[in-house]
């Protein structure tokens, strides 16, 4: 066997496994440990440094292409929280895109969700760190999605695709790693939920029935961009037989508006996502995203007696509270849409955003250098 | 065995603390309310026997705008100005 290589062993009989055993150990100990791979792996989880699952070690090699593939020095600040004394050096960055697993021309995506992260707007210190665990949720835009094969399509939230793993993985490491972001201590979150090792998608702006989400947030159709926005919980909401918006919208706005929902009285953002046949349903219509947004406005409320009888506000129902209704946003543009998922299915979802208004969610612009989208 | 370290420590910056009174008697002071649930109410429960103990006063009352966010400068200014101590709060 060739020195530094490994081979897998398929299952084997008691005796064969012996065998094995030994002649594994002799390879193993003909293996340089500075190339062994599984070495390397393990040193990193000894030094407290990955998100549960095994990492990429990187090498100088991986992490200056890192960096020359979004144009950046090592020693650039992509970010700054000023109220954790945090700075985010690109090196950093690079190191925690290598160990996600990252190719070179993912790097841009990472830097502009960084950048997010680290917008005032967004308030990091809140959403990051707080008991209700969310996910940082990216949607990514415009030309770049095809040229890194970002899913937007079957099973968008789900495995299966290394852009949408890998991106959002390396975001996670570098708030873990290089923002001091870690659980149990600057992250408090009680349950968390599984997207925080990773939420990367792309939207599917082919089908959709307006513009995509990053045009609808001030940028140019031509501009690849990922918004951010954290949501601690994620509701698929079904409807097969609904054939008209409203009944449709109508499940979104029970879903947005449930009790347990953390996020009923502060105005705060949330995200939809429509799928392929519910997307059709309301582009069948005739429905614009304000049309969308102004019915959930509308409609994505409780009564007052509601909100008394599960506590979620104090005090003692009382006539009045059974007809007093409190409507849970307060703008349409808080009402975020994006288009993904399989064109079959009845499915769609909804994303919460975390906090009330004091957390926003950032749309950036992706700059990849020689290209201007 | 190279590894790469993928951790930065927070920057660290010079930090002048304010001198400790040698007394709470008679004290200007300041509430921070970093409006989590019952956090007014709590900071007014403690203004209210610190008053009653020491003859403390509440000088400058800060509200903030959420519990993620720093206090302006205009804040701090205040809080420098008008109070000789401050009580920020509330944890949960």
């Amino acid at each position: 066997m060739r020195k530094g290589t490994l081979t897998l062993t398929p299952a084997l009989s008691l005796s064969e496994a012996e065998g094995a055993r030994r002649l594994n150990e002799d390879t193993m100990s003909e293996i340089d440990q500075a190339t062994d791979p599984a070495a390397l792996i393990e040193a990193y989880y000894d030094a407290g440094w990955t998100d549960g699952l095994p990492v990429v070690p990187p090498s100088d090699a991986y992490i200056a292409g890192m960096l020359a593939a979004a144009g950046l020095r090592g020693d650039e600040i992509l970010g700054e929280i000023a109220g954790r004394n945090t700075e985010v050096v690109a090196e950093k960055a690079a190191i925690n895109a290598v160990m996600a697993g990252c190719r070179p021309e993912y790097m841009p995506v990472v830097v502009a969700a960084v950048r997010s992260l680290c917008a005032p707007a967004f308030a990091y210190h809140g959403p990051a760190s707080s008991t209700g665990g969310s996910a940082m949720v990216l949607v990514v835009n415009g030309p770049i999605v095809e040229r890194l094969a970002i899913n937007s399509g079957n099973n968008a939230f789900g495995q299966g695709h290394r852009p949408n793993a890998t991106i959002g993985r390396a975001v996670r490491l570098i708030m873990m790693n290089a923002m001091n972001t870690r659980p149990g201590l600057l992250d408090r979150a009680t349950l968390g939920n599984p997207g925080k090792y990773s939420f990367c998608f792309a939207e599917h702006e082919e089908d959709h029935p307006w513009e995509p989400l990053h045009v609808s947030r001030g940028l140019k159709r031509e501009d690849s961009a990922v918004t951010l926005i954290a949501s601690n919980s994620l509701y698929q909401v079904y409807n097969q037989l609904a054939a008209t918006p409203e009944p449709l919208l109508l499940c979104f706005a029970d879903a947005l508006g449930n009790m347990g929902s953390p996020n009923l009285k502060g105005f705060n953002q949330t995200l939809i996502v429509f799928a392929g046949e519910h997307a059709d349903i309301i582009k069948a219509a005739g429905w614009s995203r304000l049309d969308v947004q102004r019915f959930l406005v509308e409609h994505t409320r409780r009564r007052l007696a509601d909100f008394k009888r599960t506590a979620r506000i104090p005090g003692a129902v009382t006539e009045q509270d059974e007809t007093t209704w409190r409507h849970i946003f307060e703008n349409p543009e808080d009402i975020l849409i994006a288009c993904a998922g399989g064109r079959a299915g009845s499915w769609s979802a909804c994303l919460p955003g975390w906090g009330n208004k004091w957390t926003r969610s950032i749309t950036t612009r992706i700059d990849v250098p020689g290209r201007t989208a | 065995m190279k590894l790469f370290d993928p951790t930065s420590k927070p920057v660290e910056r010079a930090v002048m603390l304010a001198p400790r009174p040698t007394s709470l008697r008679g004290l200007r002071l300041g509430l921070v309310d970093n409006t989590k649930f019952n956090s007014d109410t709590l900071l007014r429960k403690l203004a209210e026997r610190l008053a009653a103990r020491h003859g403390m006063r509440v000088t400058v009352t800060n509200r903030k705008r959420s519990p993620s966010h720093e206090i302006d400068e205009a804040g701090i200014k205040a809080l420098r100005a008008q109070a000789d101590l401050v009580i920020s709060g509330i944890g949960d």
